[in-house]
Order: structure tokens, then C-alpha cells, then sequence
């Protein structure tokens, strides 16, 4: 039982606390409830191009100063992006507790005094090369978001991905940034989570200290996310410069934490984890038929998602990899899974939440999601719960239910072929 | 509650101590080093092996044998198959890995510290009772055979790769780890089963045991599962034949459909044992090692090239390369370029402000912690101890070596490590359009293929 404090400031900023002297450090972790999912057509990428902002500087930190804050007494830090949520984060020695909490407020309150046009147009360059060098300069690199364009109709914001397009981050200007800031970068649309090596009624004279003062902001925008349920299989073949055909998947299921979707989770370490789970048997050690095949849920907010991938060997149609899947998942909806199947699924799990709960980091982002998802940061001690208690059965009715052609998209890569 | 001020950093607390966990050694009679690290912060156990005979003792012929018989390790192993061993590591909580880097080869299980027994059991197994059968052999050679494959499209894996063939040429740390589809092809089941009774002996090999675990059943654990492994003669180490320039030189290699340039900028760097390792890394820090470096804040943050460049000494047991890498979009290759010679005489006149000099060591000292948290953080530190044989007070005295680098060291390595004149260059990108402004940086251009072969034009 971890042993946490929640509470909210005056200005809305929630706030929990996870005391822990096993080590000298402390880990200040941000959660803002803001990501791509917030962005309109026509200026996708934004959130992400601002999360890079937000380390360019604020009222009383200078440009690049917020790393170099960090990193000169020996922290480490970052930020990343995704759907429905950013986040940012450093770990620091203990004793420079009141350090993060400076530069986390100072950016979270005084940031738009520091924004000038310089400082935007060199991370719109930044963010240009970040996109090329994952997406458009790599084989398979635009998969990903193929496969959003074709599960998510286009006003459902999943439908892009957290990147954005060259276009739209060409667009954005200093108003856009200004706006966007105003609008989601409040102490009410914030979790702040200390993990680590404090005494816990110090640390929260210093978050007052340093975020009571920071104004809330004033009502939110009005904006609601509502998918179309999907009535049949989205298709769609691409050719491109890659050597072996590959075969993507998006899956459509429940919010993550809806029993569907812990459910979803333990069949997908079932179905390809290692050399005993169904699908890396079957195609890649005894047919020989798959280079690789993956399959994992996403922690996602808005809606649930389940993705799969395999990669066809050299010379086999890609129609045998997808037909070997269908296949192996109608094995599991016919003859279920076995106690053995579903016993190392659990303990999988079970391990997997113990090393993200070990370091003082990951175990902070953790309860930052919950605290931002499900506004209860104290499911981290029941997390595994539904996990223990699935049945075979379960799991089975989650492949019958969701894993069907009428509920995914498939987008297939193909070698292009030389004229 | 009065204001706080905000217009400057607040202070720093006392520092709390910190302390790297007790390491318990402990030799088998015969001749396995076991090394344990007890902590009790997370219901983990990391288990590893390590053998210290890696991709160094590939040969040309043979390229990728240390990893493909690092890959078969997981397919059978005393009376398990493939199937039955993942079935069986699945059970009690874990997952097993295996794999051959350039200077060892790392066997690794982490399981919930309840079923630790089972799983030190299986390690030994996996460390002295692989089976190695011939079935696998030929699955893994044709997966292996379809990534060298894929990589054929890969820009870093295509630099990395070209780097290290013109810079070692076809000897220790020339030859792609993963091997190459000529050497893969030929590559028999004796080869395999040669390597793994010559280098997989107990006297050439360690142990870790880390984390939720006390060190007396560790110890009672490690020596009821590998008592029986035998010694060998220990093999000899080979010594890479590097080719230093006698002057900087561009190889360019055509990715036609390319919007980044894949920059690979370095020469032959220093062997882990170097005396001058603090410096180096030191140095190395301000100049492209960490996020606030020169390298870095120069493409990066002032000039908008890059998403990330950095520079690397890969510490090995002989001299790995030193090398700086940076994907920058077309246009801007030449220009990359000259940013990173220049930086790279920039550090040889010693031109370094005492702050940047005190915030790189500050950094270096205090983020230690930081890294060494979880069983499997320190598992890893106990393997290089092992691995570059780092005395027993490694870990107490690294702040104290740190903070003793000086401005002078900086120079002085620099100098002596780092020679922008001797560069070799490699760059994969659209030759159509980067080709033109290379050759204007006034070096010898070579175009090559893929594969390193001179393209004649």
C-alpha cells in the first residue's frame, strides 16, 4: 500500500503526495489535462509544438535556462505529448525540491511575458525535424498516423496524430500559442505530483508558496469528443519504400480502466508477448510466416484502442499474415485460454505495475494519470484488482466482442514496386 | 503567506547522502564471479549473466556469430524447449532476454522476488545447457537475414553501419553486429556450438543477482545452479585494427527519397581503461554528451537543424569510436557540418567559461542517483564493474574523480582525443541534393553504397 495525499489548492491545482526516503531524490511531475485531442483540423500539432515552448523560457527563467536549471544540479527532465494529456517532469536531488517547484510555476503562471516570435520559429524547426526524423525519413514511419486517418473521422481529433502536419505547424503563430496557453495552462487544469524524499507538510508549504498565487483561469471551452460507433472494416493499402509488407491494426474498444479494456490488455499478452503467447507461435516460430507481430493497448483517455502489427517474411502475401490472425483470434473466441495462459498474463502484469512503481519517476506519471483520467489517484494501490479477478471467459468474450473485422481498421504497407 | 520571490533560483536544502547498495562478492570454485545487490524497495528480482566475449570476436566470415548464438540462447535449454522455457519464465512472473553486445554477451530474467529460486534454476540453464538446435538455428538465421534486410532502408542503422566498417574495416568492432547476409548465410551449427564451448565458460563469466532478495540464499541459489558449469581456457581478446585518416574525408551514400541527412562526424575514440576516462567524459559532456551541450544547443536551439545531435565516446575494452551524430533536414547538411568541426576545434583551445565547467560536473555528480533506482539499474552497474574490472570503491569515489577535472583537462583531452582535422565523415542522405554543397567544404567526397562499396563514376 502506497501511502498518498491529495488535496487542492485554492486555484484549483490538485496536488498528491507520495513520501518515500528510499533514495535522496524527488520527482515533480506535471499533468496537464490538455493534448492533441484539443486541437482543430487546420492547426493539428499544437499542443506538442507547445509543450517545446514551454521549455523555451518564462518571466523569470531564460531561454534554455530551464534545462540547464535542471541538469546542473544533476536532474534529469523532459516532456511529452500525446492525445489527451502533456506532461512534463524532472527528477532532482532532494534537496532541490524548491528548484522544480520554481521553474514548474514560473512556466505554469509567467510564461507569455518570455514568449517572443524567435523563440517560435526556431522550434517550429525543431518540431519540423522531430517529424521527419520519426515519421517521414523512416520506413513505415507515417503507419501510425495512416491508420488514425482511417479509424477516426475527421472531426473526431484522434483522427490526427499528436505530431500534427507540416502545414499546420507551419501555420500556428505567436496569437495561436497565446490562446492556447490562456486557455488550458492553469493550476485547474493541472495535477502536480511529488514522489520521493520529503517531509510532507514542508512540501506543501512550498507548492503554496510557489502555485497559490497563480490565477485559474475562467470557464473551459465547451468541447466534447463523441465517436461514431463504426459499422464496418476500414481498409486501406499503401505502397511505399519498405522491404517486407507489414500489416497495421486499430481495434476500437472502452475507455482504458473499463473492465473491457483490462481485459483487452491481459489477452494481448496472450496473444503475442513471447515465444509461448498464440500469435508469435503460430506465425513466427512454427509457420515461419511472420518476421515480427506485436499487439498492446494504448492508455488513452477519450476512447480505447487496441493495436496490432506483423510483418510479413520476404515472399509471403500479406493476405496469409492477416488470415493467420483472424484465425488465431478465432481460436481464442471458439476454445478460450487456458489457467496457465491466463496466469502468466496476470503475473506479466503484475510485474509490469511493480517496475512502474518502483522508480520514483514512473511511479509519479502513474499517479498522474490516474489523478488527470480518472480523477482518483488512489486507484494506484487497487490498479491490479480487475487484473487478478479476470476469468478465461473474460477474455474471451473481449476477442468475441471487439477483435472483429466490423470493429477495426487495417492499413497494409506494401513494397512498392519499381516501374 | 507572504509572497515568494521569484525573480532568482531558491536555495538549496542540505544534500541528503546517498549511498550505492553494498556489494556482496563471492567466487565459485569454478571461477564464476557472483555479485550481489540487495534492496528490498520493489517485489523484483534481476538476474543477469554476463559472458565478456561479444561482437569483437566476429570475424568477416563470421559476422553476427556472437549474436546469433546469443539469440539461440532462449530456444532450448536443459530439458526445455523454446516453448516450455517461455511458457515456464511466463509462470513465474518474467521475461528472458538475451543478446551479444561488442564486448559481452547478457543473459537476463527479472521475475517477482517469490519465485527467484525457479528462476535462477533457468538462468543456469540458459548460461551452460543451451541446447542450440538446429531447427532454431534456421529460424533465426532467416529472421536474422530478412532485419539485415529491412536495416537496407534504415538511415541510422545504414550510418552506423558504414561508420564502423571504415573506421575498423573488417576486424574487431568493424563488422555489424547482426552480421551481414553473406556471413549469415554460411554461418553453420558448428560455428555456433564452437563459440558457445569456448566463451560460455564459468572463469570468463558473472553473475548479478539484484534486488528483492538476502545475499546468504542468493549466494545458496547461485552455486546449486551453476556449480556444474565447467571451466575452459580463457579466450584470448582480440585487438581492433583501426584506419585513422591522415585527413578529413566525406562518404556520402544515396538514399534517394531522403528529407534528413543521417551525419555521422568522429574517428577512433579511447578504451574504457583510458586514465583520462573522467576527462574524456567530462569533456565530452559540454561538448555534445547531455541536452545543454554545445553541439546540441547550437544545431538544436540556435540554429533549428536538428531534433537532436549529440557526441559519444563508446567506452569498450579497446578504443571504440568517437563519434557525433545528427539528423538534420537537406538543406542544411553542409552548413551541420561545419557547426560540428567547428565545435569540435572550438573545445581544443581550452576556450571554456568556469560555469559551464561547473554546471557539466555538478550535473555528472548529482545525476547518479537518479539512474540507479530500480534492481534493474543496478543489476546493469554491477555488470560493467565486472565487465572493465572497476576497482571495489568505483562507485564511492566517482563524485570525488569527477569534481577533480579542470579547465586544463578539458583542453588537454581535447587536444588529445579529439582531431577534426582526421575526420571521418558519413552521410546518408539525397545525394541529388546534398552532394553539390559537400563537395565545397573542400575534402575528398566518396560516394558509396549501401553495402560500402565505391560507386564509380
Amino acid at each position: 500500500m502506497l501511502s498518498l495525499e491529495t488535496y487542492e489548492l485554492a486555484n484549483g491545482l490538485r496536488v498528491v503526495l507520495n513520501e518515500d526516503h528510499s533514495a535522496p531524490l524527488v520527482a515533480v511531475n506535471l499533468w496537464y489535462h490538455v493534448g492533441s485531442k484539443n486541437e482543430r483540423p487546420g492547426r493539428t500539432g499544437f499542443a506538442h509544438l507547445f509543450e517545446h515552448m514551454l521549455f523555451s523560457g518564462s518571466e523569470n527563467v531564460g531561454n534554455n535556462e530551464h534545462f540547464r536549471y535542471v541538469q546542473s544540479v544533476g536532474g534529469v527532465l523532459n516532456g511529452t505529448t500525446f492525445f489527451d494529456r502533456t506532461n512534463y517532469f524532472e527528477t532532482l536531488p532532494s534537496n532541490y525540491l524548491a528548484l522544480g517547484l520554481w521553474l514548474e510555476s514560473d512556466r505554469m503562471g509567467f510564461f507569455l511575458p518570455a514568449l517572443t516570435q524567435e523563440k517560435l520559429d526556431i522550434q517550429r524547426e525543431v518540431v519540423k525535424e522531430e517529424r521527419r526524423q520519426r515519421y517521414d525519413n523512416v520506413p513505415y514511419g507515417t503507419a501510425f498516423e495512416r491508420l488514425l486517418n482511417l479509424a477516426y473521422d475527421p472531426d473526431y481529433s484522434y483522427h490526427w496524430p499528436t505530431i500534427g502536419s507540416m502545414e499546420d505547424l507551419q501555420a500556428a503563430s505567436l496569437d495561436d500559442i497565446r490562446e492556447f496557453f490562456a486557455t488550458w495552462y492553469r493550476p485547474d487544469n493541472c495535477t502536480l505530483t511529488l514522489v520521493g524524499d520529503f517531509n510532507t507538510s514542508e512540501a506543501k508549504q512550498l507548492v503554496e508558496q510557489y502555485f497559490g498565487d497563480i490565477a485559474p483561469g475562467g470557464a473551459f471551452p465547451q468541447f466534447t469528443l463523441e465517436r461514431q460507433p463504426q459499422k464496418s472494416e476500414r481498409r486501406e493499402t499503401f505502397a511505399s519504400r519498405v522491404q517486407l509488407p507489414r500489416l497495421y491494426q486499430l481495434y476500437h474498444l472502452p475507455k482504458m480502466g473499463a473492465p473491457e479494456w483490462i481485459h483487452a490488455d491481459l489477452l494481448t499478452t496472450i496473444l503475442a508477448a513471447d515465444k509461448a503467447s498464440r500469435l508469435e507461435r503460430s506465425l513466427v516460430h512454427e509457420k515461419q510466416i511472420a518476421q515480427d507481430v506485436a499487439t498492446y493497448v494504448l492508455p488513452t483517455e477519450s476512447t480505447g484502442i487496441l493495436l496490432l502489427q506483423a510483418t510479413a517474411k520476404e515472399g509471403v502475401p500479406i493476405e496469409t499474415i492477416e488470415h493467420a490472425i483472424d484465425e488465431e483470434i478465432a481460436r481464442v473466441v471458439r476454445g478460450g485460454i487456458t489457467e496457465d495462459e491466463l496466469t502468466r498474463a496476470k503475473n506479466r502484469a503484475e510485474i509490469e505495475f511493480a517496475h512502474q512503481v518502483e522508480n520514483y519517476d514512473s511511479r509519479a506519471d502513474l499517479i498522474g494519470m490516474l489523478a488527470t483520467y480518472f480523477d482518483d489517484p488512489h486507484i494506484l494501490n487497487t490498479w491490479l484488482e480487475p487484473y487478478r479477478a479476470a476469468s478465461a471467459a473474460d477474455l474471451a468474450s473481449v476477442a468475441k466482442d471487439f477483435l472483429t473485422p466490423e470493429n477495426r481498421a487495417t492499413s497494409l504497407f506494401l513494397p512498392e514496386v519499381a516501374a | 503567506m507572504s509572497a515568494v520571490d521569484r525573480s532568482s533560483a531558491p536555495e538549496a536544502g542540505a544534500p541528503r547522502p546517498y549511498h550505492f547498495p553494498h556489494i556482496h562478492r563471492t567466487t565459485l570454485d569454478n571461477g564464476l564471479h557472483v555479485l550481489i545487490a540487495e534492496n528490498h524497495n520493489a517485489p523484483i528480482v534481476a538476474l543477469r549473466t554476463i559472458v565478456k566475449s561479444g561482437a569483437d570476436h566476429d570475424v568477416a566470415d563470421l559476422a553476427g556469430l556472437a549474436s546469433v548464438t546469443a539469440d539461440l540462447l532462449d530456444e532450448g535449454a536443459g530439458s526445455r524447449d523454446a516453448i516450455k522455457l517461455a511458457e515456464d519464465v511466463g509462470l513465474l512472473g518474467g521475461a528472458l532476454g538475451t543478446g551479444a553486445d561488442w564486448d559481452a554477451t547478457y543473459m537476463s530474467i527479472e521475475v517477482l522476488s517469490r519465485t527467484a529460486p525457479e528462476a535462477i534454476q533457468i538462468l543456469g540453464d540458459v548460461s551452460f545447457r543451451a541446447t542450440l538446435p538446429a531447427d532454431a538455428l534456421e529460424r533465426v538465421r532467416s529472421e536474422r537475414l530478412m532485419d539485415i534486410l529491412q536495416q537496407r532502408d534504415e538511415p541510422a542503422a545504414i550510418a552506423g553501419k558504414r561508420f564502423a566498417g571504415l573506421l575498423y574495416g573488417t576486424g574487431a568492432y568493424g563488422n555489424p553486429i547482426i552480421g551481414t547476409s553473406a556471413s549469415i548465410s554460411k554461418m553453420t551449427l558448428e560455428d555456433v556450438r564452437r563459440f558457445y564451448a569456448q566463451h560460455y565458460i564459468p572463469n570468463h563469466s558473472s553473475v548479478v543477482v539484484s534486488g528483492d532478495v538476502t545475499p546468504d540464499e542468493a549466494v545458496r541459489l547461485v552455486s546449486d545452479a551453476f556449480a556444474d558449469w565447467k571451466r575452459g581456457p580463457e579466450p584470448p581478446r582480440p585487438a581492433p585494427q583501426p584506419r585513422n585518416l591522415e585527413t578529413s574525408r566525406i562518404y556520402l551514400i544515396d538514399r534517394p527519397q531522403a528529407v534528413q541527412s543521417e551525419i555521422r562526424v568522429g574517428h577512433v575514440g579511447v578504451a574504457r581503461a583510458s586514465e583520462d576516462y573522467f576527462a574524456i567524459n567530462v569533456m565530452n559532456a559540454l561538448l555534445g554528451g547531455i541536452f545543454n551541450s554545445r553541439i546540441n544547443l547550437n544545431l538544436r536551439e540556435k540554429h533549428g537543424y536538428t531534433y537532436g545531435a549529440r557526441s559519444t565516446f563508446a567506452f569498450r575494452r579497446s578504443a571504440g569510436p568517437f563519434v557525433v551524430s545528427a539528423p538534420v533536414r537537406n538543406e542544411v547538411t553542409r552548413e551541420s557540418v561545419e557547426e560540428v568541426l567547428a565545435e569540435l576545434r572550438r573545445i581544443r583551445t581550452g576556450d571554456v567559461e568556469p560555469r559551464e565547467l561547473d554546471e557539466t560536473k555538478s550535473y555528472m555528480m548529482g545525476v547518479f542517483p537518479a539512474t540507479v533506482q530500480s534492481a534493474s539499474d543496478i543489476a546493469s552497474r554491477l555488470l560493467d564493474m565486472e565487465l572493465y574490472s572497476l576497482p571495489e570503491d568505483y562507485f564511492d569515489r566517482y563524485r570525488e574523480n569527477i569534481a577533480a577535472i579542470s579547465r586544463d583537462d578539458i583542453a588537454r583531452v581535447a587536444n588529445k582525443y579529439v582531431d577534426p582535422d582526421r575526420a571521418l565523415i558519413v552521410i546518408v542522405g539525397n545525394a541529388a541534393q546534398v552532394r553539390e554543397p559537400l563537395g565545397t567544404l573542400g575534402m575528398p567526397l566518396h560516394e558509396i553504397d549501401v553495402e560500402g562499396n565505391q560507386i564509380v563514376g
